[in-house]
């Protein structure tokens, strides 16, 4: 290994002289800390904490980078941005990697279970009771548990609600429907040859996890050490039939799309309802509301404007939580969120620990909630507020339910087995036979 | 590459041709009518208008406002458009830092690749040395072995050295990529220049190192072109291993920012989307359009024979 | 077009065997130096250990620390009595003969083209050819994507408000494997065929004038003319890109892959370069394929490089 080492140190000078360029060694700006250092107090260093996605607000970004700085006096914290798409591969190799990992990392809840298990993540079990024990959201706290270690902890949950237009169901003479039968049949009666009653893409296993869940089925059932699909159990076919209903029946979402941005046809006034997690009222628009400002407008005119705009939209716009079997409870929604955990091969263990301790803080817990996030610690859920958007997103946070914990779901996920289930649904497919296909891959894919 | 030694079915020995019509070949020309020159003219054209369309198409809609893109009707054409989704793609900071690491690789990689696979095609093709055709079949075999699950191990060698989230560990791993197909093309060209040419210059009183430069390398020039832009085009487009060792916002080249501007407009503006496109486009192309001649005549001039 | 061409190009330009001269043949080595260094270290190294950890039960335990257990040919056995893998293997194959065939006609076509039209026409096919060639795949992709789109897309609307076929309005183009891989070979093909072009135009300005014309005053007529002389004079470079376009098709990944997130079914639409992505969590059957995959090209191309070896175009 010391001779190829030496050589690359040449071919490194080689290609630096060649091109002539001071780009060639751009300075890494992140300054990585040695990795020589290991502390008994923790020395002072610049860690790395990766968020996903825009789901963090900058202003909770600022207040953990300030925060942690005042607190660990000397040390700095850095946040880097990643996608959501084409994270596990980077998570893959960053997180094996001393100098290059994250020191905090948020992961996709569904993401979890297969690092935990594969030993990516330091143990919290310790650090559990101080962060919130029991108050945090157990559905989570399981994903991010492997071998009785809790490796993982919630960061924030994203219920799913039902959005509706109001005009549309009063011209339609449809009310809120109270049972997920009477959802059906609202979402038919609004249907009509250019408007969809529920917008259903046929990828959307997201929200049709929610039929399955809601009749008692599951994904995926553990028996002993063994993981089985569970889709063709006659629960789940229930609530499969039901879904091929609502896509032959109630919807124009084409087969070939998916979850992201139901809100589009919406706008549009290509859609009555659709589910998203509640923080979709932000990207509400309707044309009718619309005022014309635009996004980079900050003055007091235009902000007033805005204002003016989010009410109008939200005066036409309602949300419910999608019910369950019978009017006395809500149905059994897939949940969205993400876990946060410390990276075992990360330097600043106790760093690491530092930021956890101020994200699980009241203070911050309320932030999310603030935001709309459901917060990791269900006790600050309160901060949501009270509006029909926070009932709503508690609601269907209380009964919301996880993806299964099983070691290899990452990889249920990556090789799109629902989504290529919930398309022959939606393209007209046999039910049971496509569920035994289906449970079949997961099967062999988990075990 | 050896001449075609076989007679024709006419009889014809295809002997050995001593020169080569470098100009427009004229082998039908002459018994072409008018007309059916003019019918093919026709058809070149609508050819070339078919071909182009996607990109049109691109601008086109780059210069559209959200609503004329969901419109029933497409609109044809950008007259009256706007370019708020331009000024939205390159107003966001991300953009020009991208082009700049962009750049930064690719300049690196095209200085690496083409000075060492020339130094490697002037071995293959001006010397019989042991193991000469083991190489020259290693570096055709290596392009026959998917890249896609190289990455992990890719990563480890950078992460090694230290080269993770580098300009430079990311130029080294593509640098390697594009070597071997750049070597079996340039090859082609060393070939083609006759060492007797080096030789006359050398009797005429250059240095060795002289007639190499006034007379080989002028030669060469189109041929390194050509392999320049294969090494351009793989190295502005590569994705999946830029995504792995590029993971500071920071050093993100052009395609992983237009992959997350994919990401947050697809669904929503497609305009933006467009632009984006579009602007990632437009270096290449204009490098394209700027070694446009020399490439075709590199091409001519045997980029891809034996 | 200039005639910048190297005086001797053509088929005299046979690396004369140059079994050489003054210089020792340490140069020759010496020269080969950097270029094997960074192949080396950088594709070299990591291909032979994906090649060795194909002999491993590896993943991601063993990713982030666990030893790797050697479970001899187990992967290889996995792999090919899965009759799924044998299924990918099939439309691979399938798809990478298809598009180099229609690659090879079209791109053969546009190059006698190119060279029996005028100048202006001729420039303008060119440029336009290289326009299609240089720009970045993912641009390429986002705009075909586009142009198919379910909902918004030109081509749906063109076939349903000017062609009049209704049904089409709303038609999804990548939900049905075959429409799927007719998109997908539409584009691979759009891309690929510049680069066909180029080359076979370049082998055709080779030909000689002299041939031909004494060809034609033997009486042979066009056709007989372009597959008597011109098709075996410029067999080598039709050789060449035939092999590269194979190698390549059969490779394909990107256009497959961002295909797929665009809303088709993937099990159904894999192909060998998305099916070993797939794997990337378990690289011991990751690297087990890669191997097969470069059994199968070599099976798919051993005859032409065998033959190049033999009339020493290497």
């Amino acid at each position: 290994m010391k001779i190829l080492r030496f050589a690359a140190v040449g071919v490194a000078a080689a290609l630096a002289l060649t091109a002539c360029s001071s780009d060639s060694d751009t300075p890494s700006e992140t300054t990585k800390p040695t990795a020589s250092e290991s502390a008994a107090a923790p020395e002072a260093a610049t860690i790395k904490l990766w968020l996903n996605g825009t789901d963090t607000p900058d202003a909770l970004r600022e207040y953990l980078t300030t925060t942690f700085a005042a607190q660990n006096p000397g040390s700095k914290l850095v946040i880097e941005q990643q996608d959501w798409n084409g994270l596990v591969p980077r998570l893959q190799t960053a997180l094996a990697s001393e100098d290059q990992t994250p020191d905090v990392v948020e992961v996709g809840n569904t993401q979890s279970a297969t690092f935990t298990y594969a030993g990516a993540f330091s143990d919290l079990t310790s650090l559990y009771p101080e962060l919130g024990g029991d108050k945090l959201l157990p559905g989570f706290v399981e994903a991010g548990t492997a071998d009785g270690k809790i490796m993982a902890v919630p960061y924030y949950s994203g219920a799913r609600a039902v959005f509706y237009n109001k005009d549309m169901f009063k011209d339609a003479g449809v009310e809120v429907p109270t049972t997920l039968a009477d959802f059906t049949k609202a979402a038919q009666k609004l249907t009509t040859d250019k408007v969809s009653g529920f917008w259903f893409p046929g990828q959307d296993w997201y929200n049709g996890a929610t039929w399955i869940y809601t009749n008692g089925g599951d994904l995926a059932v553990q028996d002993g050490d063994q993981w089985k699909g569970a889709l063709s159990s006659p629960e789940s076919i229930k609530g499969l039939t039901e879904v091929q209903e609502l896509f032959k029946t109630a919807t124009k979402a084409p087969a070939d799309s998916d979850s992201n941005e139901p809100w589009v046809p919406f706008n549009q006034g290509k859609a009555a309802m659709f589910s998203a997690p509640t923080w979709a009222r932000w990207s509400i628009d309707l044309p009718e509301c619309n005022e014309g400002v635009a996004a980079d407008d900050k003055s007091d005119e235009a902000t007033a404007k805005r204002t003016k705009q989010q009410a109008c939209n939200e005066e036409h716009t309602g949300v419910f939580p999608m019910p369950g079997l019978d009017a006395s409870k809500v149905a059994t929604a897939f949940a969205g969120g993400s876990n946060i955990g410390i990276p075992a091969k990360s330097q600043h263990q106790e760093l690491a620990q530092n930021l956890l301790k101020i994200i699980f803080s009241a203070e911050f817990q309320n932030m999310l909630g603030q935001n709309g996030l459901i917060p990791g610690n269900s006790e600050y859920a309160t901060s949501m507020g009270d509006d029909v958007y926070a009932k709503a997103a508690i609601a269907a946070a209380l009964g919301a339910k996880l993806t299964p914990a099983a070691e290899n779901w990452a990889t249920v996920e990556g090789d799109r087995i629902l989504e290529d289930f919930f398309q022959k649904l939606a393209t007209g497919a046999d039910v049971t036979k496509s569920a035994a296909d289906a449970d079949k891959l997961i099967t062999d894919t988990l075990n | 590459m050896s001449a075609v030694a076989a007679p024709t079915t006419l009889g014809v020995p295809a002997d050995r041709p001593t020169r080569v019509a470098a100009t427009r070949a004229t082998d039908s020309g002459r018994s072409q009518t008018s007309t059916s020159r003019r019918v093919l003219g026709a058809l070149a054209i609508v050819v070339a208008i078919a071909w182009v369309f996607p990109i049109y198409w691109m601008i086109n809609s780059a210069f559209q406002p959200l609503n004329k893109l969901q419109a029933e009707d497409p609109t044809w054409l950008p007259l009256g458009g706007t370019v708020a989704n331009f000024r939205q793609v390159i107003d966001d900071g991300t953009f020009w830092q991208a082009m700049r690491t962009s750049l930064a690789v690719v300049v690196l990689v095209l200085f690496a690749a083409l000075i060492f696979a020339f130094l490697a095609a002037l071995a293959v093709s001006r010397f019989r040395f042991k193991g000469r055709k083991s190489f020259i079949l290693a570096i055709l075999v290596v392009q026959m072995i998917p890249a896609e699950g190289l990455f992990i191990s890719q990563y480890q060698v950078l992460d090694g050295w230290g080269l993770v989230n580098k300009v430079l560990g990311l130029a080294l791993v593509y640098t390697a990529a594009i070597l071997p197909f750049t070597i079996w093309m340039l090859r082609g060209f060393v070939a083609g220049v006759p060492i007797e040419l080096e030789e006359a210059g050398m009797v005429d009183g250059l240095s060795r190192v002289g007639a190499f430069f006034r007379i080989t390398f002028p030669l060469l020039a189109p041929g390194l072109v050509a392999a320049g832009v294969f090494g351009f085009l793989q190295a502005w487009n590569e994705y999946t291993l830029a995504l792995v060792v590029m993971t500071d916002p920071e050093q993100r080249t052009l395609p992983l920012w237009l992959q997350s501007l994919v990401e947050s407009n697809r669904a929503t503006d497609w305009g933006v989307v467009m632009a984006g496109s579009a602007v990632i486009a437009i270096p290449v192309i204009a490098f394209f359009l700027l070694v446009q001649g020399r490439m075709t005549s590199g091409l001519v001039s045997g980029a891809v024979k034996g | 077009m200039a005639a910048t061409a190297p005086t001797v190009a053509g088929t005299t330009a046979t690396p004369v065997p140059p079994a050489r001269r003054r210089r020792p043949k340490v140069g020759a080595y010496g020269l080969l130096v950097p270029a094997s260094i960074i192949i080396g270290i950088a594709l070299g190294y990591p291909l032979v250990r994906q090649f060795v950890i194909s002999f491993q039960e590896f993943g991601l335990k063993q990713q982030f620390g666990a030893a790797p257990e050697w479970v001899g040919l187990q992967n290889y056995k996995d792999l090919l009595t899965d009759s799924y893998v044998w299924t990918v293997i099939a439309r691979s194959v399938a798809f990478c003969l298809v598009n180099a065939v229609v690659t090879m006609a079209i791109g053969m076509s546009l190059a006698v083209l190119m060279q029996r039209v005028g100048r202006s026409a001729r420039i303008t096919l060119q440029v336009s050819l290289l326009l299609a060639w240089g720009t970045p795949v993912l641009a390429s992709m986002t705009v075909w994507q586009w142009l198919f789109d379910t909902q918004n897309g030109l081509i749906n609307w063109t076939l349903s408000n000017v062609l009049g076929i209704e049904s089409m309005a709303q038609h999804s183009w990548i939900i049905e494997p075959l429409s799927f891989f007719f998109v997908a070979t539409v584009i691979v093909v759009w891309m690929s065929v510049p680069f066909v072009a180029f080359s076979v135009y370049a082998g055709l300005l080779q030909v000689p004038t002299e041939t031909m014309e004494a060809a034609q005053l033997d009486g042979a007529s066009a056709r007989q003319r372009f597959w008597g002389i011109t098709i075996p004079m410029i067999r080598p470079v039709l050789s060449i890109v035939l092999l590269l376009q194979v190698i390549w098709d059969l490779k394909v990944f990107t256009q497959i892959y961002v295909l797929q997130r665009a809303g088709a079914p993937t099990r159904d639409t894999n192909l060998l370069g998305t099916l070993i992505y797939s794997y990337s969590k378990e690289f011991g059957l990751a690297g087990a394929l890669a191997t097969i995959m470069l059994v199968l090209t070599l099976a798919l191309t051993g005859f032409y490089i065998r033959q190049m070896l033999k009339e020493d175009e290497l």
